[in-house]
């Protein structure tokens, strides 16, 4: 298909009539496992154009919000033809909200973007244990943790989380990120994590930089 | 008079001439600790002690005793168990700390645009309320009513019980009496529409794939929030308080023309009434800023982040600004660190006047802040921030007169009635009854509304 181009700039520009008009004539024109592949890396190009453009302050978290919703569309009409021929991943994140705090749409917008930009990630969900995350971490070995909270009593447990980490022996083995409304540097090194941000698009960015 | 009263009322006129326009005697300490971080200060168990309002009573006198404020430093709570459980809410639930938060839950579907709009009221209590309030259900109709009345004896017993302790404090304390609950509570039309009922998701689909239709709905519930806030008397130094939520998440051409048309518009209304609005401005509200001095005069404006020094210059002289010291300084810097930023904050906001010192959002739990950094800027705002001019004018003052709006859409259902209506319907009722019938429509419509704001 010739359209790959267009396609990453339609999902740039969260252009949804577009980007699925697209993707169901490529679907039907019977495409190869290996074309359907470039497929999911236009959309993926896409997801970075989007994150570009929050970044420039031209997008917002709505938008990221929409972009997640379209991306996860275009997979939906893509997987019947890509197969089984799973595409090889960049980094392992484990991702959560901490305990205490209920909210998740700062998780699940960085999710959609750290998978999109090649991440395994595994997301726990909201009000989390310190428990929950050591023992994903024992099961699968990340390279990264992600801890996430918008109220400032979730600033004590990403501390908690992290000393729990610390006391399992396995701090060392993983980085750690914490993102949400209340984070500064300050707060980055009373709890003791290696990063923050309050910008998905820049923690994925951060993230990318880990695994390098 | 004792000192208690002579407190009380140097407290009463720093916050009148803040609102009078004048330049007060010192800037007014508005602090306010709610009934969680209260709880745990007492070392009461969090869930039990949001069961029995009553049992912060000693605790709250204690916090009163440490910490400097000019309001009551116990805030009382918007939330308690009681009646959301009741109802099975899912709407507003307790954390595994025992802290109630609102998590993401979708209370409409996009294919209730049209009835929204048709009949918003009808729409909320017939589809909105029984999706995120489990207890309301059709299939069960006598344990609906059952829970519901349960439900309102709670959240009328529950407020009474903080309300009362609240007053209490401000006697025995001699704080100024009025605090950010005091004169009503709503939300700007798009965020009604927006935190309970889509959903951050469902809204951030609808602005892109339907915004014509949101738009419609906004102008819908309307009626509905502008009532909600409507103060029980009106008065020039009562606030009715609007939380903001989702201006900086959206574009601005999206915030121009969806969310902004019928806040203004609500405001503007209110003004028109002579009612003021306290409004916290959620994130960072830089690029808004020409929006916000749009608002009418002496608007109380809560911000949370933002340069204080773009903010002051732009609107200090129109409205009364508040919030913006970071209270996650007081965790993380020393004790030092946190008075010497504090005066560098009031060396900006307090010329002048039209300020009132404030954090950008309250400590939710104990562990939050460190109390002894919060005692020392409380107590250095009050020292430090006094002005050589009281008595001066502020800025621009506020009238009334200015402000005209075309009449809004009234707020109909067959849910709610007024006493005309109610009366066809009962021809045999006294007319001493009036004010009974009223009141009691009213308060059913206030708690309903309640449980999705």
């Amino acid at each position: 298909m010739s359209d790959f181009k267009h396609l990453t700039e339609a999902l740039g520009n969260l252009d949804e009539e577009e980007v699925l008009r697209i993707l169901k004539d490529f679907v039907a024109s019977n495409p190869s496992q290996e074309e359907a592949q470039k497929a999911v890396e236009a959309c993926q190009d896409g997801m970075n154009i989007v994150g570009e453009k929050f970044e420039t302050g031209e997008y917002f978290v709505g938008d990221l919000i929409f972009a997640g919703e379209l991306l996860n569309q275009a997979i939906e009409i893509l997987k019947p033809v890509i197969g089984s021929a799973s595409e090889k991943k960049i980094g392992t994140i484990v991702l959560g909200t901490v305990h205490g705090d209920l909210h998740d749409i700062g998780k699940n917008i960085f999710r959609n973007m750290a998978e999109a930009a090649g991440f395994q990630v595994y997301d726990l969900g909201i009000d989390q244990p310190v428990e929950a995350f050591v023992e994903k971490v024992k099961e699968v070995h990340p390279d990264i943790v992600g801890l996430s909270g918008v109220l400032t009593l979730a600033l004590e447990a990403m501390k908690e989380t992290i000393d729990g980490l610390k006391e399992a022996g396995l701090r060392d083995e993983v980085k750690v990120i914490i993102g949400g409304n209340p984070v500064n540097q300050e707060v980055c090194e009373h709890v003791g994590a290696d990063a923050w941000t309050t910008n998905a698009a820049e923690g994925v960015k951060i993230c990318q930089g880990w695994v390098k | 008079m004792n000192d208690v009263k002579a407190l009380q009322e140097e407290r009463i006129s720093i916050y009148h001439d803040v609102y009078d326009n004048k330049v007060p005697k010192r800037v007014p300490v508005g602090i306010s600790l709610p009934f969680e971080f209260v709880a745990q200060y007492g070392g009461l168990n969090l869930a039990q002690a949001q069961w029995n309002p009553s049992i912060v009573e000693e605790t709250a006198d204690k916090l009163c005793q440490k910490v400097y404020s000019d309001t009551c430093v116990f805030s009382g709570s918007l939330r308690f168990p009681s009646f959301y459980e009741l109802m099975k809410s899912q709407s507003f639930v307790m954390a595994s700390n025992g802290f109630i938060q609102h998590p993401e839950v979708v209370g409409m579907m996009p294919e209730d645009y049209d009835y929204l709009i048709e009949k918003p009221y009808d729409c909320i209590l017939e589809r909105v309320l029984p999706r995120q309030y489990k207890a309301l259900d059709a299939a069960d109709p006598i344990n609906s009513a059952i829970s519901l009345t349960k439900s309102v004896l709670a959240y009328n017993n529950d407020f009474m019980e903080s309300g009362m302790i609240v007053g209490k404090l401000t006697e025995k304390y001699g704080y100024y009496p009025g605090n950010l609950f005091s004169g009503g509570f709503s939300e700007a039309p798009f965020d009604f529409i927006a935190d309970q009922l889509r959903g951050f998701k469902g809204i951030s689909m609808d602005i892109r794939r339907i915004p014509d239709k949101l738009k419609e709905a906004c102008e819908a519930v309307y009626p509905i929030v502008f009532k909600k806030g409507l103060p029980a008397q009106i008065s020039n130094y009562g606030q009715v308080f609007l939380p903001l939520h989702m201006p900086t998440f959206m574009r601005e051409k999206d915030f121009e023309n969806l969310y902004w048309p019928t806040f203004k518009r609500m405001l503007d209304e209110y003004a028109s009434m002579g009612i003021h609005c306290s409004i916290f401005c959620e994130d960072d509200w830089t690029r808004y800023l020409d929006y916000l001095y749009d608002l009418p005069t002496d608007t109380v404006l809560m911000f949370e982040y933002g340069d204080p020094k773009i903010i002051k210059g732009k609107l200090g002289k129109k409205h009364i600004i508040t919030g913006l010291y970071p209270i996650v300084n007081l965790k993380t810097k020393s004790e030092k660190e946190c008075v010497d930023e504090v005066k560098r904050y009031i060396d900006i906001l307090a010329p002048q006047g039209k300020y009132i010192f404030g954090f950008d959002k309250q400590p939710l739990l104990l562990n939050d802040i460190n109390l002894e950094n919060l005692c020392a800027v409380a107590e250095t705002v009050r020292d430090y921030a006094v002005y050589t001019n009281p008595g001066d004018t502020a800025g621009i003052e506020f009238k009334k007169e200015e402000y005209k709006v075309e009449p809004s859409r009234k707020l109909e259902s067959k849910y709610y009635k007024t006493w005309d209506q109610y009366k066809a319907l009962n021809p045999n009722v006294s007319e001493f009854g009036k004010d009974k019938l009223s009141n009691l429509e009213d308060a059913v419509f206030q708690y309903l509304v309640y449980l999705l704001m």
